[in-house]
């Protein structure tokens, strides 16, 4: 509970723990975008700062703070909680990693469990494999003007070099998840730095689109779930060629849904089937409403001294 | 409140020695005191290694003598067990009576042993005595516990060349946390820092993700194990799934049944009537104990390797034992103890929601791993033709304490072979008494640790303004089929109609497995607690525990009861 309360009252943070991001995270390649004297230098990642640490887990869902997607299977859940409890666990983090693993044992209770997860789904508005704008930061938004190109990063091409990341920090993050780039805020340096990005992709799998046709791109690079037979299938998948089913889509609403297309592009928060979107928020709200009380209270409580060592 | 009090740490609190402890002349060493045998492992910068006493052994016996003003444990006393034995002067099996009363079946059942035992009734600890000079020496099972871990600690200084102070001691499953309480005491006499006290399985399951590490580097697949663990005291099971060198406990099993019960089964086929060769707790009594007692575990022994055993005894008295038992006997006499570990496992599979179908390894571990129907037993209910090798049923619990002893100190290993954790579950629930004389679990059973829950409670009545928190630990739904674990009293609440003030009680237990009770008022509309909140690290109680919970009913009778209340989320 105490982490659903973080984790909720806390949503509007992330921005500014992005950086974070990176160190809670096990995946080889970021060693060397730690900071200068991080603790890459040690054996162990343990006995952090305890703030760091909370400020870590602070802003986060169940699925960032394991690092999975929110389409991941209980197979890689189980092998992210093992992975980050072998960094924050008590044993090993001394006393300082207690709230962390904390948290993490609450996220894997509730992920593990099917209903419990289906209902945690439902009140993060991350309905699994329904697209939506919950603000988890899938989709682009715009730094300044809107201008008639945005960048696309195609997901599939990806191959996880963060070259781009690297050059334009402020416009591209890597999702650690999902092992690829995309676009986190259009023109979110300037036009040299963007410029240097794009060619440094070694796949060149930055594209320049019309910004009409980025809603539906950044919506269908998204893995979508793959039907389940039994105990196989499941997983997720995306479609190989995102610019073609991109036309096809496109040409699908058009038929379906005239004029309608040219306002759902405009802005990320109305390119969503409304649908979702209108479910997705009023849930989210909902649970927000009914979860603030409480939890702030919980969490005022939380941070008043009652042992020394777990006030930051 | 003397909440002040409970951050002073204590001699068994987790406190900043744990931080400094990343250096290797810290490491802390594993020890496991069994029953009848205890051992020490540390591991050595490469790998886990037993420590030897000066006669060569690596399995030292637990027991202690009482002969001048010194008592000498089984470390470095020159003397053979099987002669203090008969002398009323060893005081052994202490494992099986530390924290408990004399009401426990436990203590009753240790009253044949060779020395005094001396039962009330009535729930206080019990009386035992060494006979020193035929003179009853009273001593106590922490006293007892305590001088074998200074002769441990010694052997393992001369040996190591520094200084120990860090431990990790292996316990059974079963213990309640009042129990843990006098282990940590004994090791505080001994000048001991306990690091974690692991659950012997666990220990075992930790040795096994770390065996799995090095055979098989790919950390994808997981592989779930069953362990049973039957000393001479205590038969503990374990369900783990071990994936790249993390082992995730998620059952615990266990009971207070072992080796002894076999022993005294065994005891009773020889001679029907061997409960009352004690009676008088004379010298010649204690000698005909003891030789009945020599005799018996050595045919049992002897019934591991063969079919049958001649038993041929002179107990001294006039009493002369010659009998033939064959294995079946044996197996027959002991049903019930085996069909109580059978049960262990079932119920320990049942818990960790695993079928025997998932289960890929099964670890027989412990003295009576060398026992052939132990074995048939475990393979029969887990349904495996083959049970798991490659390690050595003695010497795998205290070898994976020794490798939680690094991996808590912050030790690493270029090689890998310490990119281990064991991650604990609780092996009891633990929760209030509420809605009358009912237990409410509000950490449950196999939870992981660490784990923090909270639970809303209100009052009883109207205008109440205090109410008792009494904690227990246990799986009963009454409070009297749970062990008692402290309690303490919530001042100030506002006067209010029954059911409006919310008594919010967080339950906190950390790495060290250290339980801290929190609890506060708070009105509705209010986020704010109205008064101080309340933090008791628990166990609080001392001996004699279950009066206390008498002794309060009788004081307030249900004026300061609490009941729950339904999330309104």
């Amino acid at each position: 509970m105490s982490v659903s309360a973080v984790s909720i009252s806390q949503f509007s943070l992330p921005k500014a723990f992005q950086v974070e991001d990176h160190f809670t995270t096990i995946s080889k390649p970021i060693w060397r975008w730690r900071r200068q004297g991080s603790p890459a230098s040690r054996i162990r990642c343990g006995k952090r700062e305890a703030g760091e640490m909370l400020a870590t887990s602070m802003g986060k869902n169940y699925y960032e703070l394991l690092g999975v997607s929110v389409d991941s299977n209980a197979q890689k859940i189980k092998q992210a909680y093992r992975n980050l409890q072998k960094k924050y666990h008590p044993d090993v983090a001394g006393q300082e990693g207690h709230e962390y693993t904390l948290k993490l044992n609450e996220a894997y209770k509730v992920l593990m469990r099917g209903n419990l997860r289906k209902e945690y789904d439902a009140s993060i508005g991350e309905t699994r494999g329904n697209y939506s704008s919950s603000g988890l930061g899938r989709t682009s938004s715009w730094n300044g003007p809107l201008r008639p190109q945005g960048l696309f990063v195609d997901e599939n091409a990806c191959i996880g070099c963060r070259e781009c990341v690297h050059h334009a920090s402020s416009t591209f993050i890597f999702d650690e998840a999902l092992g690829c780039a995309r676009v986190k805020l259009q023109y979110g340096d300037d036009e040299q730095k963007i410029e240097v990005s794009v060619d440094s992709c070694p796949v060149n799998c930055i594209h320049w689109v019309e910004k009409e046709e980025l809603p539906v791109l950044e919506f269908l690079i998204q893995p979508q779930p793959k039907e389940g037979f039994g105990i196989f299938g499941g997983g997720w998948e995306r479609p190989a060629n995102v610019f073609m089913a991109a036309k096809s889509f496109n040409k699908q609403t058009y038929n379906e849904n005239h004029g309608r297309n040219s306002r759902a592009s405009t802005v990320e928060e109305e390119e969503t089937p409304a649908q979702a979107k209108a479910r997705a928020d009023a849930s989210r709200k909902i649970n927000m409403e009914a979860a603030s009380g409480l939890f702030s209270r919980f969490w005022q409580w939380q941070n008043k001294p009652f042992w020394g060592e777990k006030v930051e | 409140m003397a909440e002040p009090a409970y951050t002073v740490a204590s001699d068994s609190e987790t406190t900043g020695e744990e931080k400094s402890s990343s250096t290797f002349s810290e490491t802390a060493i594993g020890i496991d005191i069994g029953t009848s045998q205890c051992s020490v492992a540390v591991w050595n910068g490469s790998q886990v290694e037993l420590l030897k006493n000066t006669r060569n052994q690596k399995m030292m016996r637990s027991y202690v003598t009482f002969k001048d003003e010194n008592p000498s444990g089984g470390v470095s006393s020159q003397l053979s067990n099987e002669q203090d034995m008969l002398s009323g002067a060893a005081i052994f099996n202490m494992k099986r009576l530390i924290g408990r009363v004399d009401t426990d079946p436990v203590v009753h059942s240790s009253k044949s042993l060779p020395f005094l035992v001396q039962t009330l009734g009535i729930g206080v600890r019990p009386l035992i005595a060494a006979l020193v000079n035929n003179v009853w020496r009273s001593t106590t099972p922490e006293e007892v516990v305590a001088i074998f871990l200074v002769e441990l600690k010694a052997m393992a200084e001369i040996q190591l060349k520094r200084p120990i102070k860090n431990v990790v001691l292996t316990i059974p499953a079963s213990f309640n946390r009042f129990q843990l309480t006098r282990i940590e005491r004994a090791c505080a006499m001994a000048g001991l820092h306990v690091l974690r006290l692991m659950p012997e399985p666990t220990a075992v399951a930790l040795l096994y993700a770390q065996q799995n590490t090095s055979q098989n580097t790919n950390t994808g697949s997981e592989k779930i194990a069953l362990i049973f663990n039957m000393g001479a005291g205590y038969c503990d099971v374990a369900v783990t799934a071990t994936a790249g060198g993390v082992s995730q406990i998620k059952a615990l099993a266990g009971s207070a049944i072992g080796g002894e019960d076999l022993l005294q089964n065994m005891m009773r086929h020889l001679l029907p009537d061997s409960e009352s060769l004690l009676t008088s707790h004379g010298l010649d009594d204690i000698k005909s104990v003891g030789l009945l007692r020599v005799a018996t575990q050595d045919a049992i022994h002897s019934l591991s390797s063969q079919t049958t055993v001649q038993v041929d005894v002179e107990l001294g008295n006039g009493t002369k034992i010659c009998k033939v038992v064959d294995r079946g006997e044996f197996e027959e006499i002991n049903q019930d103890v085996f069909d109580k570990c059978a049960s262990l496992i079932i119920q320990c599979l049942h818990d960790a929601k695993v079928d025997t179908e998932d289960v890929s390894d099964v670890i027989v571990v412990g003295g009576c791993s060398y026992i052939p129907k132990i074995k048939s037993l475990v393979k029969s209910t887990c349904k495996k033709q083959e049970l798991y090798k490659g390690m050595n049923p003695l010497e795998a619990a205290v070898s994976g304490a020794a490798l939680e002893g690094a991996v808590a100190s912050g030790l690493s290993d270029p090689f890998g072979s310490l990119d281990l954790l064991t991650i604990q579950v609780t092996p009891l629930a633990i929760g209030i008494r509420a809605d009358g004389n009912n237990f409410v679990p509000i950490i449950p059973i196999s939870t992981t640790m660490p784990a923090q829950k909270d639970l809303i409670f209100t009052t009883a009545h109207d205008n109440q303004a205090e109410a008792l928190i009494i904690v227990y630990e246990g799986e009963g739904k009454k409070v009297e089929e749970n062990h008692l674990l402290g309690y303490f009293k919530i001042t100030g609440i506002p006067l209010a109609p029954k059911g409006v003030p919310e008594i919010r009680v967080i339950l906190d237990i950390d790495a060290s497995s250290v339980l801290r009770v929190l609890a506060g008022v708070l009105m509705p509309g209010s986020h704010q607690p109205v008064n101080p909140v309340m933090g008791v690290r628990m166990p609080t109680v001392d001996d004699g525990h279950g009066w206390c919970a008498e002794a309060l009913n009788r004081a307030y009778g249900s004026t300061l009861d609490l009941v729950t209340v339904h999330k309104k989320i």
